[in-house]
């Protein structure tokens, strides 16, 4: 059995967890390959008969390893990470006015979802209304796909800055950016969740 | 330290496992009866005693109202939660449940972690009975789609049968260790799970390292209530139906009557499994015989919906492993019902291979959870188990609203820390819900516990209290508090919204004596008295015939002392000093024994001719 002691604390951060850089591209075979490694090390599996000091420790390391594994696995949780432990993003942040570029459209979709709950209420007909929302669902499904492809391209200027050694306030412009795509995507997800919802129950 | 097995808690049957040292390989333990499977039916005796499996099952044909089944179906859930259960189940619920379900039994009532504890020691004695030695803890399976209190009142209802359960593993994943273990394949497995009441689909990845083979899931998804069960119900109402037809009958006050139709309705599924069409003959209270051919096809169009069913948890296991239905190298089959051909045809279309059924789908996933108690018992193993929570975790936030803390399919353990604070001047108590579930409303998500975060009167916003929740290995919640500026720790005890609380199970344990059966020791002395008083019976008899006359003197001294020795250590309680007893005994008599054989092997011989013998 490995002895785990107090002084086998998992790293600072998620990152250096797996031993990596904050950088927003990851090898995800090298984080994968990592991850099983350190699961060999610390699972409770190990500590069965150890005490029960040991037996908590690796409770509390190895519900660690998975937390960091979780949000590194996923690119949006990642980029939402790195900006928290940069103390550019509060807990729980998540802007819910409407990007002005989009205020006209969410208007509209808005004044969609109304009158397709009264027409449901008076039990008219939905037919072209629910064209017209689904319509919306993939306007606003395309508009997500390519807030994903900005944040990807931000991510780049993220990591490159980090191997210019660009200086914070470099960073902090950049960091503002993937801040503003985050939100930006919280918004329209909200959206296309809400439309789908009222079309399955329509 | 006693003995560690593998138990799977079925919904139709019971299993227990072991690993035999020897091979190495997980094993089942046949009961008293030869048979390995154990059902999961409990019985309770007008004198009081509680009976369980063969003898209790055979009890819901001649006293069904002192006798239930499929108890899983009740495990951790509310009375809300259970009226589509009413309508198709006879369980007789005591209409004073409060928030834990009580079943009546006969004149007395259970809540389910209790019925289950008297499965769980009923195999618990098979073990201890095959063993020679006493079991005192386990790894328990529990379907993957299980929440936190339907794990909860499974580990109770081990610690009410005498059971300390180091873990719960989930079914599927059990199922896949003694699959990995016995076919020794790698890359991305899919186990389809279809047992008497759960079903449960889950992906893994069997990956072989330098220190020994991971099995990590990836997803897991199924629905707890869909399994053989529910086939057993259509193909009665069905059936019903059909008698109904040309018959007029009350069934209803034939309760017993009922159940012997189900059973071979049962027995028909099973045939219709083998071939393509069988008989049913069933006499009616009438005094009429119902007679019916059936066929296959007949089956399939009653189970297609339920198999249909099936499908939409594969598919969204699926989408969150990211996976498409091609790419798992391997398809397992787990649970009796997957015998069903048209459930093999279903899955072998859907995933475009043909599913394993090398292992028996009845005793596989018991054999994993022994090779999981082999793994914890050691406390160092080249298998390692990575799992995942089948269900999101949130808090109600404002509005009623959920709050996501720990996705589903996040490796286990987990954890995720929340920060509260106050809303008005000098309060002193935070509300905390917790739920687990997918809908976005804390409404439609299952309620796993309420509870209050003790706050220092301060002015609004000011206290900091830093909540912490965590998914231990087994998949249940633990949730610690801190208040963030005086860094105290705050103990809380999460009251769970339909389970046991700690008093209960106190009560339930100090109860459970009156019902269980004596213990290891006890039933050891039991047996070692009954079988001396056999021995000394037949010694007294021997003694007093005429073989007898021929034994020496010297000899015959010695055997009475011998029979003295053992009357004196009979009256105590050190089962093994009358074992040993027994065998001076058995020594000492030898001669005795041998002269009074050849004296009856003469007397039968008498009269006889050579040829004959």
């Amino acid at each position: 059995m490995t002895a785990l002691t107090k002084t086998t604390t998992l790293a600072t951060d998620y990152f250096s967890v797996f031993e990596l850089p904050r950088k927003l591209w990851l090898e995800m075979s090298v984080v994968e390959q990592k991850f099983l490694q350190l699961s060999w090390k610390l699972h409770p599996d190990n500590f069965v008969n150890a005490t029960e000091e040991e037996q908590e420790l690796s409770l509390k390391r190895s519900s660690e390893l998975n937390d960091a594994y979780r949000t590194l696995k996923d690119p949006v949780a990642r980029v939402e990470y790195l900006l928290a432990i940069e103390g550019e993003r509060k807990e729980g942040e998540k802007k819910q006015q409407a990007p002005p570029e989009l205020l006209e459209e969410v208007f509209e979709l808005n004044e969609s979802l109304d009158e397709l709950r009264e027409a449901k209420s008076a039990g008219a007909d939905i037919a072209a209304l629910k064209s017209r929302l689904q319509a919306a669902e993939r306007n606003f499904g395309e508009k997500l796909g390519e807030v994903d492809a900005q944040m990807q391209l931000t991510a780049k200027d993220w990591d490159a800055a980090l191997d210019n050694g660009a200086d914070d306030a470099a960073r902090k412009k950049i960091m503002a950016r993937l801040n503003g795509h985050l939100n930006r995507r919280s918004y329209i997800r909200n959206l296309v969740m809400n439309v789908a919802k009222e079309l399955e129950e329509a | 330290m006693g003995r560690i097995v593998g138990i799977d808690l079925g919904t139709t049957n019971s299993l227990v496992a072991y690993i035999d040292a020897q091979t190495g390989e997980p094993k089942c333990i046949p009961g008293p009866y030869g048979i390995t499977l154990c059902p999961s039916v409990v019985s309770l005796d007008p004198d009081g005693n509680i009976v369980v499996g063969e003898p209790a099952r055979k009890r819901l044909l001649t006293q069904p109202e002192r006798t239930i089944y499929s108890v899983k179906r009740l495990m951790g859930r509310g009375l809300a939660d259970i009226s589509e259960e009413l309508k198709l189940f006879p369980f007789r619920v005591d209409a004073a449940s409060k928030n834990v379900i009580r079943v009546q039994l006969g004149e007395k009532s259970f809540t389910p972690p209790e019925v289950s504890s008297f499965i769980l020691r009923e195999l618990k004695n098979w073990a201890e009975a095959y063993f020679g030695e006493p079991v005192d803890r386990a790894v328990v399976t529990v379907p993957a789609y299980f929440n936190d209190a339907q794990r909860q009142a499974t580990k109770d209802a081990g610690k009410l049968a005498g059971l300390e359960v180091l873990r719960l593993v989930n079914e599927p994943t059990a199922a896949s260790l003694a699959y990995g273990l016995h076919e020794k394949r790698r890359g991305l497995v899919a186990v389809y799970d279809l047992g008497g009441g759960t079903f449960d689909i889950s992906l893994l990845k069997l990956i072989s390292t330098g220190e020994g083979d991971i099995y990590q899931v990836l997803s897991t998804n199924g629905d707890t209530h869909l399994g053989g069960d529910d086939i057993d119900n259509l193909l009665q109402a069905f059936v019903h139906e059909q008698i109904l037809q040309g018959n007029e009958i009350d069934f209803s006050p034939h309760g017993e009557i009922a159940q012997e139709l189900r059973k071979e309705l049962i027995a028909l599924k099973h045939k219709l499994s083998e071939r393509e069409s069988a008989t049913l003959k069933f006499p009616l209270p009438n005094g009429e015989t119902f007679e019916s051919e059936f066929t296959r096809g007949m089956l399939d169009a009653l189970i297609r919906p339920v198999i249909a069913r099936t499908m939409t948890p594969v598919k969204r296991a699926l989408a969150d492993a990211q996976l498409k239905p091609e790419q798992m190298d391997e398809i397992v089959l787990v649970g009796g019902t997957t015998r069903t051909p048209l459930i093999r045809f279903t899955v072998q279309d859907f995933f475009g291979r043909a599913p394993h059924t090398e292992l028996n789908p009845d005793e596989v996933v018991a054999l994993g959870a022994a090779v999981q108690a082999n793994i914890l018992d050691r406390g160092v193993s080249n298998m390692l188990l990575l799992d995942v929570t089948p269900l999101s975790l949130g808090i109600e936030t404002y509005g009623g609203a959920v709050g996501k803390i720990i996705p589903r399919n996040s490796p286990i353990p987990a954890s995720a820390q929340d920060m509260y604070t106050t809303g008005v001047d000098n309060q002193t108590g935070i509300e905390i819900h917790v739920l687990q579930g997918e809908r976005e409303l804390a409404k439609d998500c299952r309620s796993l516990a309420r509870f209050a975060l003790k706050v220092p009167p301060a002015p609004a916003g000011l206290p900091r209290i830093e909540v912490k929740f965590l998914i231990d290995a087994s998949g249940i919640l633990q949730v610690a508090a801190k208040d963030v500026r005086t860094g105290e720790l705050q103990q809380i005890e999460v009251r769970p919204s339909y389970g046991l609380n700690d008093a209960e199970i106190e009560r339930m344990l100090e109860e459970s004596i009156e019902y269980a059966e004596q213990d290891f020791a006890e039933r050891q002395v039991i047996e070692a008295r009954t079988e001396a008083e056999s021995i000394l019976a037949a010694t007294a008899k021997a003694l007093a015939g005429e073989p007898a006359r021929a034994i020496p003197a010297g000899e015959r001294s010695k055997i009475d002392a011998t029979v003295a020795a053992l009357k004196e250590a009979a009256a105590g309680q050190d089962y093994k000093l009358v074992r040993r007893r027994i065998d001076e005994l058995n020594q000492a008599t030898m001669h005795l024994a041998e002269l009074v054989m050849n004296t009856a092997i003469s007397t039968a011989l008498k009269g006889k001719s050579v040829g004959e013998v």
